[in-house]
């Protein structure tokens, strides 16, 4: 089951899970693989915890290279994750003064889960290069609400 | 297998209990189902107000901060009203209760509390935020430091302009409301799916079992119909339907019976089958139906005709079968029977041919022609002649074999119109239809003409003779019985002619043979009135001349009649079986007589007193015992007792021939003298002299008679009394009449002798005195003198 999905997906999803069950059970019956099955299979294992409203990571230093980031969101609200890279101290707003701009950080972002909710737990694979990154939620003031934490590749 | 054991239910019940159970059950699940759309539903109206509420509060958080920054800029606007609305909204979606109004634009919602864990934590986590955010906001107004509002959601707003925290928490309130929003849609649509998904699973459960119990009813009813149709089938009943086109439907035991295929039979094809004259009223009665039993012929895959019988029933009202119903039955084994038997009644057994009920029906049939034709016809009796020696010398097996052949031989000569009979006995009937008189007399002369040749039986050649009486009628009236009478009474007259003949009736025939039969009614009356009484004819010792026995011979004095010959009324005797009473007679006085004659002291000792056995009374049984009740009752020792019987009823077969022997041997063994009567003239065999214990052997007064004609009796007589005596027996001379034969007699070695020439039959009384003189002449030696005394 793919964990990555938009708002609109997840309502089409609601509508379609007793046939996704039905998919579920042929899939445990020819031995298909859940997400986090494949984790450590290489790189730096990050663990990263959201919550209302704030995000950990530990450790908050790991070495350049594979890293794979393991996003667990405790809730209770829905969050997401980019990684952007830090360049020049804090991230830019958007003119409404809330959210990050992320056409700004096009340049500088190095990969993101769509909103998820609370419980799941996620896999992020990025190739970090030795510098600063820093892993926010960029949903409607959730920025601002202390959701964001500094990961440092050496 | 208790199943089987069961009646069978009739298909109705089956069949309703199965629809039954299918309705009931569709009633359960849409009940279920019903029941389960209508709790859908209620919990979906709640929904849409929690939604509704849920929508709401992104709105309502928006708006506060626009009123809270109005309300600062100096605006009119109530800021603290929308913050209780939220509060109490957050409140009531959380845990139930009233979501108020919205200044009139919407209605005051009652809303139940919030389930599900991720539901409930996402509204806890709003009402906080709502707390939060209405406290800044009052804090804000009341000009107050927002970073003292406590941060009871977890958030950690570093932001210090009042305003955008206001706007950060607003927007962190509204986010929070979408997803419980969307939570709550989710959780809708989760329910709605799991309806459906149970609505289908009732409905797929519902279909399965309705199917499975329509296929158990489908089943069934195969079963059932396969049941009673190998009913129809297996029966042998054949079983056929016709409708307004002929033969609708014919079950396979027609089909089997006929050798067709169904295909044939329908429309007219069975039709076809029936036999023309039977073709009109089967029609009619598939037509019409109105008849309820029919029988027809029809041929089968063999081409034999074949007796059908229907039942027909008419089931065109019958919205199931909508035509006439035929239900058949082959019987053409019972008619067979049947006609079998009508044949057996109207048939001899042993020939084949007519018998007498078939023949007088016959007769009279062809005397109603007659009657109405005026056309003549004549009835032939045939009767054998000695067929009864025959049948006692052969046996039963033997005649029954001859009349079967002359059965066929007479057949041979009869027209096709004519009818032979076997009437019983040796005696047959021809019935000519359309004969006068010569054509008949022709008639019967070919049937002599075919006993001409002998028959052969057991390895025997018999030539039989018979005698024929013819009778006339000329035309017109008249009755079978005394067409019959007539022709018996010409056949009475051939026989007493001396039969191998035939003869035409004559009325004068009748007076004649009325005569013979009154005799019968006679000989029966004189029987118990005493009419009869016994003569004797002494028997000679050629040797000595001695009286060494006599014969004792019935005589008849008739009151009307006068005296009568026994050759006259022995024939009527024997063929009445009066004979068995009167040969008791004679026996009883014969006994009674010799005891007197004894006691008199008037016979030798060595004198034996004769007695005649006739073959009927031998046949009969019971002869021993009849001989010792009469030799004892007359005190008569046994040995001075002899039987005189012939050749023809020694030689008897069977076993009333074995019995007859058997008897005269227990009566040989109390010293009862055997002598054979009238030897040379019937059947015999020199095996049997020798086995039979026999003391006497009579030579037949023919031969004895006839040696002065002819050398061959000398010589027959000479063998006769050579063989007696070869075998230890003594020779005895039947009917010397002259002293010629006496001396030939004497010549040819026979012992005794009999007859005219020495004594005829005479009363016991004159016996007596015969005897007498003899007795004294016998103390002087002067034997002669018997024959010469007594000469007539």
């Amino acid at each position: 089951m793919r964990r990555s999905s938009g708002t609109d997906r997840r309502l089409s999803r609601a509508r379609v899970r007793p046939l996704a069950a039905v998919a579920l059970a042929l899939c445990l019956l020819v031995g298909c693989s859940s997400g986090h099955a494949t984790a450590g299979s290489g790189g730096t294992v990050a663990r990263v915890t959201e919550r209302d409203f704030h995000i950990s990571v530990s450790p908050a230093r790991v070495s350049a290279g594979r890293v794979v980031l393991t996003v667990h969101n405790r809730g209770p609200e829905n969050h997401e994750l980019i990684v952007v890279r830090l360049r020049h101290g804090a991230l830019p707003l958007r003119a409404d003064g809330i959210t990050v701009d992320e056409k700004a950080l096009k340049r500088s972002t190095i990969g993101g889960l769509e909103p998820g909710a609370a419980g799941e737990t996620r896999e992020l694979r990025v190739t970090l290069t030795p510098g600063r990154y820093e892993l926010f939620c960029n949903m409607s003031g959730h920025y601002l609400g202390g959701m964001h934490a500094e990961l440092t590749v050496s | 297998m208790k199943r089987r054991e069961q009646a069978i239910r009739p298909f109705a019940t089956r069949g309703r209990g199965t629809i039954a159970a299918i309705l009931v059950m569709f009633a359960l699940v849409s009940a279920t189902s019903v029941t389960l759309s209508i709790r859908a539903t209620e919990r979906s109206r709640n929904r849409a107000a929690v939604v509704q509420v849920a929508a709401r509060q992104r709105t309502l958080a928006e708006r506060y901060v626009q009123e809270v920054l109005l309300t600062r800029d100096g605006d009119a606007a109530d800021p603290a009203a929308l913050a209780t609305v939220l509060r109490d909204s957050a409140h009531a979606l959380l845990d139930g209760g009233t979501a108020p109004a919205v200044n009139g634009d919407d209605d005051d919602m009652a809303l139940s509390p919030a389930t599900g864990a991720v539901l409930r934590a996402q509204l806890e986590q709003e009402r906080r935020l709502v707390t939060d955010l209405t406290a800044t906001g009052s804090a804000w107004l009341a000009h107050r430091p927002v970073g003292a509002v406590p941060q009871t959601a977890s958030e950690n707003v570093t932001v210090a302009i009042p305003i955008q925290r206001l706007r950060v928490l607003a927007a962190l309130t509204s986010n929070v409301s979408l997803n419980a929003t969307r939570t709550i849609a989710a959780s809708t649509d989760h329910n709605i799916n799991n309806l459906i998904m149970l609505q289908i699973g009732l409905g797929i459960a519902a279909v399965l079992t309705s199917l499975l119990l329509a296929g158990a009813l489908i089943v069934a009813t195969r079963r059932q119909t396969a049941y009673f149709r190998s009913l129809v089938t297996s029966s042998t009943d054949l079983v056929l339907v016709f409708g307004a086109g002929g033969c609708r439907y014919a079950s396979e035991s027609v089909l089997a019976m006929v050798g067709r295929s169904e295909k044939d039979l329908l429309g007219s094809g069975f039709v076809e089958l029936v036999h023309t004259d039977d073709r009109a009223a089967v029609t009619s009665a598939f037509a019409q139906g109105g008849v309820h039993k029919i029988a027809f012929l029809m041929t089968n895959r063999f081409g034999e005709w074949r007796h059908l019988d229907a039942h027909v029933t008419d089931l065109r009202g019958d919205r199931q079968i909508r035509g006439v119903v035929f239900n058949a039955r082959d019987v053409t084994e019972r008619v067979q029977l049947e006609e079998e038997l009508s044949h057996q009644a109207f048939h001899d057994g042993l020939t084949g041919l007519a018998n007498r009920s078939l023949f007088h029906d016959r007769l009279d049939q062809a005397l109603v022609r007659s009657t109405r034709t005026r056309a003549p016809l004549a009835v032939l009796l045939v009767d054998l002649d000695r067929f009864k020696q025959v049948n006692d010398g052969l046996g039963h097996g033997s005649g029954d074999r001859l009349l079967q052949q002359l059965a066929q031989r007479f057949g041979r000569v009869t027209r096709s119109d004519d009818t032979l009979a076997r009437l019983g006995g040796d005696e047959f009937a021809v019935l000519l239809d359309g004969a006068t008189e010569a054509e008949a007399a022709a008639i019967a002369h070919r049937y002599l003409e075919q006993l001409a040749e002998p028959v052969s039986i057991s390895g025997r050649d018999l030539v039989l003779d018979a005698s024929i009486g013819i009778a006339v009628h000329s035309g017109g009236p008249g009755t079978s019985e005394e067409l019959i009478r007539r022709a018996d009474v010409a056949m009475y007259v051939a026989k007493r002619s001396g039969g191998a003949r035939s003869e035409v009736f004559r009325p004068d025939m009748a007076l004649e043979v009325g005569e013979l039969l009154g005799l019968e009614q006679d000989l029966r009356k004189g029987l118990q009135r005493g009419e009869f009484t016994v003569h004797y004819q002494p028997e000679v010792d050629l040797t000595t001349r001695a009286v060494v026995g006599v014969e004792a011979l019935v005589r008849w004095q008739s009151p009307t009649r006068g005296m009568v010959m026994p050759d006259q009324f022995i024939p009527v005797a024997e063929a009445t079986d009066l004979i068995v009473p009167l040969g008791e007679f004679v026996l009883r006085e014969a006994c009674r007589q010799t005891v007197q004659w004894r006691r008199a002291g008037l016979v030798p000792d060595d004198f034996v007193t004769w007695v005649n056995l006739s073959g009927k009374q031998l046949t009969k049984g019971g002869v021993s015992t009849v001989v010792r009740e009469t030799l004892e009752v007359s005190g008569l020792p046994a040995r001075y007792l002899g039987l005189e019987v012939t050749e023809t009823a020694l030689a008897v077969e069977g076993s009333a021939g074995d019995r007859a022997r058997a008897e005269l041997e227990e009566v040989h063994a109390l010293g009862v003298r055997i002598a054979i009567d009238d030897f040379g003239t019937g059947f015999s065999s020199l095996d049997q002299l020798r086995r039979f214990p026999i003391d006497v052997i009579k030579v037949d007064r023919s031969f004895i008679q006839g040696m002065e004609h002819d050398a061959k009796n000398a010589t027959i007589t000479g063998n006769v009394a050579s063989l007696a005596h070869a075998l230890g027996l003594v020779a005895l001379a039947e009917g010397v009449e002259t002293a010629a034969q006496l001396a030939s007699a004497r010549e040819l070695g026979c012992d005794l002798a009999q007859g005219y020439l020495f004594t005829r039959p005479a009363p016991a009384a004159e016996i007596s005195e015969l005897l007498a003189t003899a007795h004294d002449t016998e103390r002087a030696a002067q034997p002669e003198q018997i024959a010469g005394a007594t000469r007539p």
